[in-house]
C-alpha cells in the first residue's frame, strides 16, 4: 500500500493558531482596576504577612526586628513540627483518601449503570454545602461516649472499642480527619462523574474488545481520562486538609492535649490569644509555601503530557 | 480467518424491535458491507457481532463457535470505530500493541508484529507520536493497525471513514480494500454510503428498518434491484420512478407520456406499475417522432458527464449524459431509455417485476 507518500499531504493538527496579536501597552490599562482590587486584598496583604514574620510584635506596641528568629523557632519547636505534621496527616484524610473513593465509584459507575445517580450525587454531595460549624456539632454528636457509633458497637458486641472517639489520644487525629473525608469525598466523586461522562464510550468498548477486564479498563481508559479532574479535586482538596480550621475548632479544639493541633490553630492561636503575631506570620508564611509547593507538583506531576 | 454465520438475529430495545430477524452467511475471508438509511438497525448488528451488544432473539456464530453468550474479549474480533477510540495517553505503538500487552505477549514480538503492521499501513515514522498530534486519516490508520495486530478472526468496521474529508475518504475506501486484498480475513463493514458499499463490498447487505432488503454482489444490487427501496438507494444520482399504467403493450405515464419498454410485459396489461430507469440510461435523440418531450429544469456539468435535472410531463426526472449537449435551461428535449435497463416496479409492495 503507498501511504507513506500521502502521510506528508495531511496537516497534523499544530499548536494554538498564530492568530494572537502582541498586546500594545494601552491594552495593560484594562486591567488596572482589576489589578489594583487584587493588590489591595491580596498581595498587600500577603506581603504585610510576610514583613511582620520578621518582627517581634503583640499587635499593639512597638515592633522588633528579629530578624529569621520566628522561622528558626518553627523550625526547631518540637510541638510546631508535630503540628504541621498533623497538617500532612490531614491530607491523608482531606485529600487522599477522599479522591480514592471518588475513583472507586466512578470505577463502580462505569461498569455498572447506577440507577437514580441523581438522588445519590445530590445525597453524598450534601456535606459540601452545609456550613461546618453544623457538620461539626453533628459530628461529635456522633462521636460522642453516648453517640451512635458506641451505640452500634455495643448492639454488635463489640462493646470493648466504644470509647469518647475525639477525647482519645489514639482515636482523636484520624476521627476529626475522617470528617474531613465524610466532607470531600462528595467533591471528588461529583468532580470525577462529570470527567468520567466526557470519556468517549467506544474507548470502553474498544478497551473491552481489546481485552481489557475490570481493572485494565480503569487503568487504561477511566484514569488517563479523569487526570484533570484528579489534579483539581488534589488541590481543592489538599488545600482544604492544610488550611483546615473550623472543623477541628468545633469538634475538639485542638485537644486532647495537642493531638489535633492543626497548623492555621497554630496561626490562630499566636495571632489572637498568645499575641505572637511576628511567629503568626511566620507559620503563615510556612504555610503557604507548603500548599503553593504541593499544589504546584500536584499540577506539574498530573499535567496532560499530550 | 472464520466465516461468520446470523441465524434470525433479532434486538429490541424495550418495545421497539431494532432488528426483526436478520440472516447473513459471510463466507470465510469475504467483504460485507451492511448499508442502509441511519435508524436500520445495521450498527446494532456489528455491536452485537462483536459483543457489546446483547442479543434478544437467533444465533450469531464465528466459525463453528455460538458466539451469543461469548464476552467480547474472548470473541477474537477486532473492531474499528468511527471516532477512531484510540488511547489518548498512549503512543501509536504503545495503542497498536495494547491487546497484545494484556494478552501477556513478550515484548520483543509486540514489537515484531506492531512494527509489521505499522509497515504495511505506511504508519512507521509516526509510532512514538500520540493520538493528539496526527490528522484524522493518520489516526484511522492506527486504529486499523490495532485491529491487524491481533490478527482476529474477524475485521468489524463502524461507519469508519465518517469523520473524514471526502477526499482522505476515497483514499481510505482504496487502502482498506487493499488491506483487506493482503490480509484475506472476514471483514463486516458498516457504511450509510452506498458508493463505499458498491466499491468495497464483495458481498452488500442492504438493510432498512430492521430488514434485510436485498443482499448480493454490488452489480446485482444495482442491476437487479429486488424493490424499489433497494433500486432508489443504490446508485447516485438515484433512479427515477415514474407511476402509470401498461397500456397495449408500451408504458403510459399518469400525465399521459409514453416510454418504451424492452420486452411486453405478459400479465401486466392495464396494470398499474412504476417504471424505474437509471439516469444514465436516458438519452437524448434528435430525429424527429422518437422518444418522449422533456424540459429541461437545471444542468449541472461535472466534467466526465453532465447531471441534467428534467420534467417529463408533470415527473420530475434526472438524466446523466457523457457526450456533450448542448442545452439550455426551460429548452426542450427528446428522450428515450435503454429498454433492456428499464424495471417495472408494482406499485403496492414496490416489487420488481420480472420481465
Amino acid at each position: 500500500m503507498s501511504t507513506v507518500d500521502h502521510l506528508n499531504d495531511e496537516r497534523a493538527p499544530e499548536g494554538p493558531a498564530e492568530n494572537r496579536r502582541v498586546p500594545r501597552a494601552g491594552h495593560f490599562l484594562y486591567l488596572v482596576p482589576g489589578f489594583l482590587l487584587y493588590a489591595a486584598f491580596c498581595l498587600w496583604p500577603i506581603a504585610q504577612t510576610a514583613y511582620f514574620s520578621f518582627f517581634r510584635w503583640d499587635g499593639i506596641t512597638d515592633m522588633r526586628w528579629i530578624g529569621l528568629r520566628n522561622y528558626l523557632e518553627l523550625f526547631t519547636d518540637p510541638l510546631t513540627l508535630t503540628i504541621f505534621g498533623h497538617g500532612l496527616v490531614m491530607i491523608v484524610f482531606y485529600a487522599i483518601l477522599p479522591v480514592l473513593i471518588g475513583l472507586l465509584i466512578v470505577a463502580i459507575m462505569t461498569r455498572v449503570r447506577i440507577r437514580l445517580l441523581a438522588i445519590f450525587r445530590t445525597v453524598l454531595f450534601l456535606p459540601q454545602i452545609l456550613a461546618t460549624v453544623v457538620v461539626a456539632v453533628a459530628w461529635r454528636w456522633i462521636y460522642a461516649y453516648d453517640g451512635p457509633i458506641n451505640a452500634v458497637l455495643e448492639l454488635l458486641g463489640m462493646g470493648f472499642l466504644t470509647r469518647a472517639w475525639l477525647g482519645d489520644f489514639d482515636t482523636a487525629l484520624a476521627s476529626v480527619g475522617l470528617i474531613g473525608t465524610w466532607i470531600n469525598f462528595g467533591l471528588c466523586m461529583v468532580l470525577f462523574i462529570g470527567g468520567a461522562q466526557k470519556i468517549d464510550t467506544q474507548l470502553y468498548e474498544a478497551a473491552r474488545l481489546d481485552g481489557a477486564g475490570p481493572v485494565q479498563e480503569f487503568l487504561a481508559v477511566t484514569l488517563p481520562g479523569l487526570r484533570g479532574e484528579i489534579s483539581i479535586a488534589l488541590i481543592l482538596t489538599v488545600t482544604n486538609a492544610l488550611r483546615n480550621f473550623d472543623i477541628v475548632w468545633n469538634t475538639t479544639a485542638g485537644g486532647p492535649g495537642t493531638e489535633t493541633l492543626v497548623p492555621s490553630y497554630l496561626i490562630y492561636e499566636g495571632a489572637f490569644i498568645t499575641r505572637n503575631v511576628g511567629f503568626a506570620a511566620a507559620a503563615s508564611v510556612v504555610l503557604t509555601a507548603l500548599i503553593l509547593v504541593l499544589t504546584a507538583s500536584i499540577t506539574i506531576g498530573l499535567r496532560r503530557r499530550y | 480467518m472464520a466465516s461468520v454465520d446470523i441465524r434470525n438475529v433479532r434486538k429490541s430495545f424495550g418495545k421497539t424491535d431494532v432488528l426483526k430477524g436478520i440472516s447473513i452467511d459471510v463466507d470465510d475471508g469475504q467483504f460485507v458491507v451492511l448499508v442502509g438509511p441511519s435508524g436500520c438497525g445495521k450498527s446494532t448488528l456489528l455491536r452485537m457481532i462483536a459483543g457489546l451488544e446483547t442479543i434478544s432473539g437467533g444465533d450469531i456464530k464465528v466459525g463453528d463457535d455460538l458466539m451469543n453468550a461469548v464476552p467480547p474479549k474472548e470473541r477474537d474480533i477486532a473492531m474499528v470505530f468511527q471516532n477512531y477510540a484510540l488511547y489518548p495517553h498512549m503512543t501509536v505503538a504503545q495503542n497498536m500493541g495494547f491487546s497484545l500487552k494484556l494478552k501477556k505477549i513478550p515484548k520483543a514480538e509486540i514489537r515484531k508484529k506492531v512494527e509489521q503492521a505499522a509497515e504495511i499501513l505506511g504508519l512507521t515514522p509516526l509510532l512514538e507520536r500520540r493520538p493528539a498530534q496526527l490528522s484524522g486519516g493518520q489516526r484511522q490508520r492506527v486504529a486499523m493497525g490495532r485491529a491487524i495486530v491481533r490478527d482476529p478472526k474477524v475485521f468489524l468496521f463502524d461507519e469508519p471513514l465518517s469523520n473524514l474529508d471526502a477526499k482522505l475518504r476515497v483514499q481510505m475506501r482504496t487502502e482498506i480494500k487493499s488491506l483487506h486484498q493482503r490480509l484475506r480475513t472476514t471483514m463486516l463493514y458498516v457504511t450509510h454510503d452506498q458508493i463505499e458499499a458498491l466499491t468495497m463490498a464483495d458481498v452488500i447487505v442492504l438493510m432498512n428498518e430492521g430488514r434485510i432488503e436485498q443482499a448480493g454482489p454490488p452489480l446485482e444490487l444495482y442491476d437487479l434491484p429486488a424493490n424499489m427501496f433497494v433500486a432508489g438507494f443504490i446508485g447516485s444520482p438515484a433512479m427515477n420512478f415514474v407511476h402509470g399504467r401498461i397500456e397495449n403493450g408500451a408504458f403510459v405515464s399518469t400525465k399521459g407520456v409514453t416510454l418504451p419498454l424492452g420486452v411486453a410485459p405478459e400479465g401486466l396489461e392495464g396494470k398499474d406499475v412504476v417504471y424505474g430507469v437509471r439516469p444514465e440510461h436516458l438519452h437524448v435523440v434528435t430525429e424527429p417522432g422518437v422518444g418522449a418531450e422533456a424540459e429541461v429544469q437545471i444542468i449541472e456539468p461535472a466534467g466526465s458527464e453532465t447531471q441534467v435535472h428534467l420534467t417529463l410531463g408533470g415527473d420530475e426526472i434526472v438524466g446523466v449524459f457523457r457526450e456533450r449537449l448542448d442545452l439550455a435551461p426551460g429548452s426542450t428535449v427528446r428522450l428515450t431509455t435503454d429498454s433492456a435497463a428499464v424495471h417495472l416496479f408494482d406499485p403496492e409492495s414496490g416489487r420488481r417485476h420480472i420481465l
